[in-house]
């Protein structure tokens, strides 16, 4: 009993020095339902960022640009290239949604790895990157959802549904299966990725406070980039795949 | 199995509130504060709780005293807790999208676009005012052409001129010679005859003196 107790208090010494904290929310009471309120304060965090920086760099725009217009060109011409291989020719309409997926996704990761949140306390729960939590990637993964059906029904109209059964009816299954699996996939790819990544820096540094989860740190910008440009890549495709006519 | 995961921790989390932050709306919701593997605290009512801080030990103690699961209760909290952040962070990301698309992906994309036009309207141009030196060229080469051949035409027109006024002097000039050469051709005619007529009349003195010598009369 006694040796129970002293490795339960060991434990329990342990969690307290790690200070990991899965799953702790800090609650706000909005009309009878509870949300997050980290992720939101987060979230309205990087979408100031956002929408700030593309204000003071593109609020007057030159022939020959300066250092802050040069670079959203180059974020504009690489999101224009991405969605142009996935969607296709017609990709023009879908720039603003696939752009903002990836910028926010992107800019929500960093913020996780590089804004020093953690000064900030709170009573509850602590602040994190807001694809930390499953309500925000399962939001942008059924918003994704959504928008490769709308893509699909405006473009063929209620001949959409006949993909559900190409090439053959046997396959209408899988198929329909596949109109959940998407989601799934998607929010649960980043929610893991993300969550997995603020971990491990977060247990390495209680284990070792210095130099060693420097490069953890560095692989979890790596991922965190990666991760955004999956997730906008795929949302591209599965907008494409639902375009495209099949022959 | 969310809400499997959200049951186990409800009333974990109520503990931390309560130890932590009282005041919390949710609290009112639930009065009775529930130990459900603890023996122990049963008999305590909120009413007859003395101290927060005797009862932030006592949760320490139960704890302590709690087999490892409750512990690892702790941790496993509310992680696929889906409620009302979702539709909210679907709002907040259609309105970023319609703000990011008004401030950034329409003007700068059109902008890149009518530059893009701009510059190859520009190039475009720049084709055809090669053309235009070309044009320009030929156009001065037919000047030149046209120059010269004046040159040369005027040249020729002054070659024959001069030639014409050439000959004209030269002609004047042989008929001036021919005019003074037959005066002189005249004039030693005339001489010839007067030395003639002369030496005629010299002729008869002195044949008749020859006579006279050669007949001794």
């Amino acid at each position: 009993m006694n040796g129970i107790s002293c490795s339960i208090n060991a434990l329990n010494g342990l969690y307290d020095i790690s200070g990991v904290e899965v799953g702790q929310h800090l609650y706000w009471q909005i009309g009878g339902f509870q949300v997050h309120a980290q992720v939101l304060i987060t979230s309205w965090v990087v979408i100031a960022i956002l929408l700030g920086s593309a204000v003071i760099a593109v609020r007057n725009p030159q022939t020959i640009p300066t250092a802050g217009q040069n670079f959203f060109e180059y974020v504009l011409e690489f999101i224009r290239d991405v969605s142009k291989t996935q969607i296709g020719e017609e990709y023009g309409p879908w720039v603003p949604f696939i752009g903002t997926m990836f910028l926010f996704i992107f800019v929500s990761n960093w913020s996780g790895a590089l804004l020093p949140w953690k000064i900030i306390q709170l009573p509850h729960g602590e602040l994190a990157a807001p694809t930390n939590d499953i309500n925000t990637t399962v939001a942008l993964a059924l918003l994704t959802s959504v928008a490769y059906f709308y893509a699909g029904l405006s473009k063929k109209g209620l001949g959409y549904f006949s993909k559900y059964i190409q090439p053959t009816p046997i396959l209408l299954p899988i198929n329909i299966l596949e109109d959940f699996t998407k989601p799934l996939s998607l929010s649960f790819r980043l929610f893991g990725n993300i969550l997995a990544d603020e971990l491990v820096v977060v247990v390495l540094v209680s284990l070792v406070p210095s130099v060693v989860p420097i490069p953890v740190m560095f692989l979890g910008l790596f991922t965190s980039g990666i991760q955004a440009l999956i997730f906008a890549t795929l949302a591209a495709a599965y907008i494409g795949e639902s375009m495209e006519g099949h022959h | 199995m969310a809400s499997m995961i959200m049951a186990s921790s409800k009333p974990v989390i109520t503990i931390v509130a309560s130890s932590s932050s009282p005041s919390k709306p949710k609290l009112q919701k639930i009065p009775q504060l529930s130990f459900p593997k603890l023996p122990t605290p049963k008999f305590l009512k909120p009413q007859q709780i003395p101290t927060l801080k005797s009862i932030s030990l006592l949760t320490l103690t139960s704890f302590s005293f709690a087999p490892p699961s409750l512990a690892v209760e702790i941790e496993k909290a509310a992680l696929f807790d889906f409620n009302l952040t979702l539709p909210i962070m679907m709002v907040q990301f259609l309105l970023l999208m319609f703000a990011l698309d008004k401030v950034y992906f329409s003007p700068l994309g059109k902008f890149m676009d009518e530059r893009d036009s701009a510059i190859k309207e520009k190039l475009s141009s720049v084709k055809d005012t090669s053309e235009e030196v070309k044009q320009l060229e030929e156009q001065a080469n037919a000047i030149m052409r046209a120059a010269r051949a004046e040159i040369s035409a005027a040249l020729n027109k002054m070659k024959k001129e001069t030639q014409l006024e050439v000959e004209q002097k030269l002609a004047e000039g042989r008929k001036k010679v021919e005019a003074e050469l037959q005066e002189a051709l005249a004039n030693l005619e005339n001489q010839k005859e007067e030395t003639i007529k002369s030496l005629d009349s010299q002729i008869t003195a002195l044949s008749q003196d020859i006579v006279k010598k050669v007949l001794p009369l």
